[in-house]
């Protein structure tokens, strides 16, 4: 243990929106970085930990406020752990910084992030951030969750993702999961709770709504 | 068990009431007891410990302030003493200014990824006191109103799973229909052999169904 080298997704958006931390995480902290769609979640850091990257003038701005509650909520149903790190606008060249100013709005959104378990960090630059996400990387791994499968999809195993991720509430990592420990989706359709719990390495909770949806009894009057 | 030096918490303490916060007495007249108690109701307590103050709901804040950043690591014991002695969630609040800046974030992986409890930093203790303030009125707040609360979605699957059988390549919504009707569960289509795929589906699509699930 410990040899592995740390892997992390990264959403193809994050290319535009924070190319430093995906050229620090590669180039500077020798992290395998995988980038693919990983519709709404800007990096995954292991099995069950999704990581948020919001600019504090974005996080403190309260029209954004919906989109936020949107966001955080979405990964709340899809991971077991959400993270979000708060990161120091950049200061462009000839801009003088600007004081930050603190509204109630900002206090009052980071205490509710808290109360329902969010986990807060703060970062100064890219390169920080970058930093936070090996940390956070590292941690998992030795808790023994970090993202230990071929993150590469390729042939048939596009179809069987594309049909994973189609599943409510299946993070991109999970349905990897499922993908690459299953020798097929009939294997995984006929398998337990237990059984899935440890092969898509997701709670027993999370194991078990794929176990209903797998046995669900369609309706067609339901959908018409 | 731990002795009573190591007891960060006051029998009773966790209990606080809506809208009231219980301070080490050692905030008394400091410029944040003086903010928060025009907002709060707040009472004085000895002997609470490594706490500073106690909020509503099993939480307390752990407060470090710029000297203690910058003059080492005694605040780090004080954090590993209360983690060990009890279970009640902690919130540190740091004094992050432009002298102690440099020292957050070692802090910062100290506390939330080591510790894992949650720290949020301030630039003095006029701001620390308008979040101990959304802190104190976060804990009395109806159970439901927190946006960022896991929910649960009562929402019935089969639109869902139609869109599912959807991704099975070569079948559209008509044929996703028609599947479901015979086969009704995920379980049941991908159980399903060639022969019994070719009563709802031509064979081709059969073949290329059954393949898809057992490949």
């Amino acid at each position: 243990a410990g040899i592995r080298t740390l892997c992390i997704l990264a959403d193809s958006r994050e290319i535009s929106s924070g190319p430093e931390v995906i050229s620090y995480l590669k180039m500077s902290l020798g992290v395998k970085v995988e980038v693919c769609s990983l519709g709404g979640c800007d990096y995954i850091v292991s099995s069950r930990l999704a990581v948020e990257r919001k600019s504090q003038s974005e996080f403190a701005n309260s029209a954004n406020r919906s989109k936020l509650v949107d966001r955080i909520q979405h990964l709340q149903h899809l991971f077991d752990r959400v993270c979000l790190i708060i990161e120091k606008d950049r200061i462009k060249q000839g801009e003088t910084s600007r004081t930050f100013q603190r509204t109630r709005y900002y206090d009052s959104t980071l205490s509710a992030l808290i109360s329902a378990g969010v986990q807060v960090l703060f970062s100064s630059s890219q390169e920080e951030t970058a930093g936070l996400l090996k940390e956070l990387g590292l941690l998992e791994q030795r808790k023994n969750t970090g993202i230990d499968v071929p993150t590469e999809v390729k042939g048939h195993k596009q179809e069987v993702m594309q049909f994973y991720l189609s599943i409510p509430n299946i993070s991109y990592i999970t349905a990897l999961n499922l993908c690459q420990r299953f020798d097929s989706i009939r294997q995984m359709a006929n398998s337990s709770v237990q059984v899935i719990s440890a092969r898509a390495h997701v709670s027993a909770q999370k194991a078990e709504e794929l176990y209903r949806y797998v046995h669900y009894m369609f309706e067609a009057e339901m959908v018409a | 068990m731990a002795g009573i030096e190591c007891t960060p918490v006051r029998a009773g303490a966790s209990s606080v009431p809506c809208g009231h916060a219980i301070g080490s007495e050692k905030w008394r007249g400091t410029e944040l007891a003086r903010l928060l108690q025009g907002k709060i109701k707040l009472v004085f307590e000895d002997g609470l410990g490594l706490v500073d103050f106690h909020l509503s709901n099993r939480t307390c804040i752990l407060y470090i302030s710029e000297s203690d950043l910058v003059s080492g690591n005694a605040f780090r014991r004080r954090l590993v003493r209360f983690r060990k002695a009890c279970n009640l969630n902690g919130i540190v609040i740091a004094e992050k200014t432009r002298l102690s800046d440099q020292y957050y974030p070692p802090v910062q992986n100290f506390v939330v990824l080591e510790l894992g409890m949650a720290l949020l930093p301030v630039t003095n203790q006029n701001e620390a006191a308008q979040l101990i303030f959304n802190l104190v009125q976060e804990r009395s707040r109806e159970g439901n109103s927190n946006p960022f609360m896991r929910k649960k979605c009562f929402q019935l699957p089969d639109a869902s799973l139609l869109q599912t059988v959807q991704k099975i390549p070569g079948v559209g919504k008509v044929k996703a229909l028609q599947l479901l009707q015979h086969f009704p569960s995920i379980h049941k289509l991908s159980n399903a052999s060639v022969a019994q795929l070719e009563t709802v589906v031509g064979r081709t699509i059969a073949l290329s169904i059954h393949s898809f699930f057992t490949q």
